[in-house]
């Protein structure tokens, strides 16, 4: 059942344990539940647990929360200055200049994670080119990154900003 | 969760030129006083280090005692502000069962706990008058009750509202609380909220449910003015005192007390 999930992970050279026995899928979508939730959740939920991605037209699209669990683990990964991890959180491709460290062994085509100064995840790409070349110029294609709740927000959001504030979690 | 990286957040936020001040009666929230851009577009909030939220509306959750490893129930969910609020205060252990009727409000309630990394919560699109259906008992149970607000957060308050639509507001949170009594535990807790400022959908309901459902109101120790006990000339129970009154200025208007059933209160 989990077939999808590991061919995702393996384009950044890496691999994650998940238990197999925790996993649900429910109508194309994959949640990792614990022991607690495994016990508790009825078949029509709405999501549950950890959301792992969703296969749609025979594609694997990945949540955030299998992002991360891939980060934990070695795998490609470049890690951004604070310019491109906003220029890539709007969006857009990541320039060879903007990396500061990669660790990366792979190939043009593969998939490497991005993460910013503090090694927070902010989603993955493609590699364009040798990142340990010297060439400069436009280095991961961007496929997802983290401002995509921002676009999925502006599209149910509409309670008022009015006496917001902020709480630490 | 990441409540214990609270000084490394706000040092990054004030790095970044948002200005903020403690909300004296909070032990997690902060007033934004300045900011260059919106709050809610860092990276730190897209990366679920923070979440944004009314400061009366964080009240209900810090009510609860002992929340770890519990099994709670979140009745009326969406968008998912005091879903994330439990996980953080049960650092993800025991399970929180959140519901909510409408789909589109689920998405939201979905993406913030992606978001925020959540991984105790199961969701349900149900109604909280049948969640009874669900078959679970719960030791902590949060009524959020959907409500008619108040005029602080709704310019046309005065305008949208007739005095029919509170009474229907009141009618189903009655149901709502009559519901959310038959799946409590023996010695569990039930927090009811609202952002309404009308005695219909807060001291009067309640005053019906010590009458009619076999709860108490318990003390709780927090922020805003004693519950009434006289409305519209009808002395209610003494007890509704324990409730709390929050009236607009800092925050929003906002109603919250806590409830037992008699026999373990």
């Amino acid at each position: 059942m989990i077939k999808p999930i590991d061919d995702f992970v393996s384009r950044f050279r890496a691999k994650i344990s998940l238990d197999e026995t925790l996993i649900v899928k429910q109508q194309g979508r994959y949640f990792l539940l614990n022991e607690s939730l495994k016990r508790l959740a009825r078949k029509d939920f709405f999501y549950a647990g950890t959301y792992i991605g969703k296969v749609k037209d025979g594609n694997f699209f990945p949540s955030f929360n299998l992002l991360e669990l891939i980060a934990r683990k070695t795998a490609n990964k470049v890690v951004v200055d604070s310019k491109t991890e906003w220029l890539f959180i709007c969006g857009r491709d990541i320039f060879k200049e903007g990396i500061t460290n990669a660790t990366v062994s792979a190939k043009r085509d593969d998939y490497t994670l991005v993460v910013n100064l503090h090694g927070e995840c902010l989603g993955f790409g493609r590699i364009l080119c040798d990142l340990n070349g010297k060439r400069h110029g436009l280095a991961i294609k961007n496929i997802l990154d983290v401002g995509d709740f921002l676009r999925r927000e502006r599209q149910t959001a509409t309670v008022s900003a009015r006496h917001q504030t902020v709480r630490a979690r | 969760m990441n409540v214990d990286k609270t000084p490394a957040i706000l040092q990054r936020l004030q790095s970044i030129g948002i200005t903020l001040e403690k909300v004296s009666f909070l032990d997690h929230g902060y007033w934004v006083c300045k900011a260059k851009f919106s709050v809610g577009a860092t990276s730190e909030y897209l990366l679920g280090l923070y979440s944004i939220q009314e400061a009366a509306a964080q009240i209900p959750v810090t009510l609860f005692r002992e929340l770890e490893n519990k099994t709670v129930l979140d009745a009326c969910a969406a968008p998912g502000g005091k879903t994330v609020q439990l996980a953080d205060s049960m650092h993800n252990t025991g399970a929180i069962v959140a519901l909510d009727i409408r789909r589109q409000r689920l998405t939201a309630l979905a993406n913030q706990l992606e978001r925020c990394y959540v991984k105790n919560a199961v969701v349900y699109f149900s109604d909280a008058r049948h969640v009874s259906q669900l078959k679970v008992r719960y030791d902590r149970i949060l009524l959020d009750v959907p409500c008619s607000g108040n005029f602080a957060a709704d310019k046309n308050w005065f305008r949208r509202r007739t005095i029919k639509d509170v009474e229907r507001n009141a009618a189903h949170q009655r149901e709502i609380l009559a519901e959310a009594v038959k799946v409590l535990r023996g010695d569990g807790e039930i927090v009811y909220s609202t952002c309404s400022l009308e005695p219909e959908e807060n001291e009067l309901n309640i005053d019906w449910a010590i009458r009619n459902l076999s709860v108490g109101v318990e003390e709780i120790d927090c922020y805003g003015q004693n519950g009434l006990t006289n409305v519209f000339g009808k002395h209610l129970d003494g007890s509704l005192e324990k409730c709390r009154r929050i009236w607009p200025g800092q925050t929003q208007g906002f109603f919250v007390c806590k409830l037992k059933r008699r026999e373990a209160a």
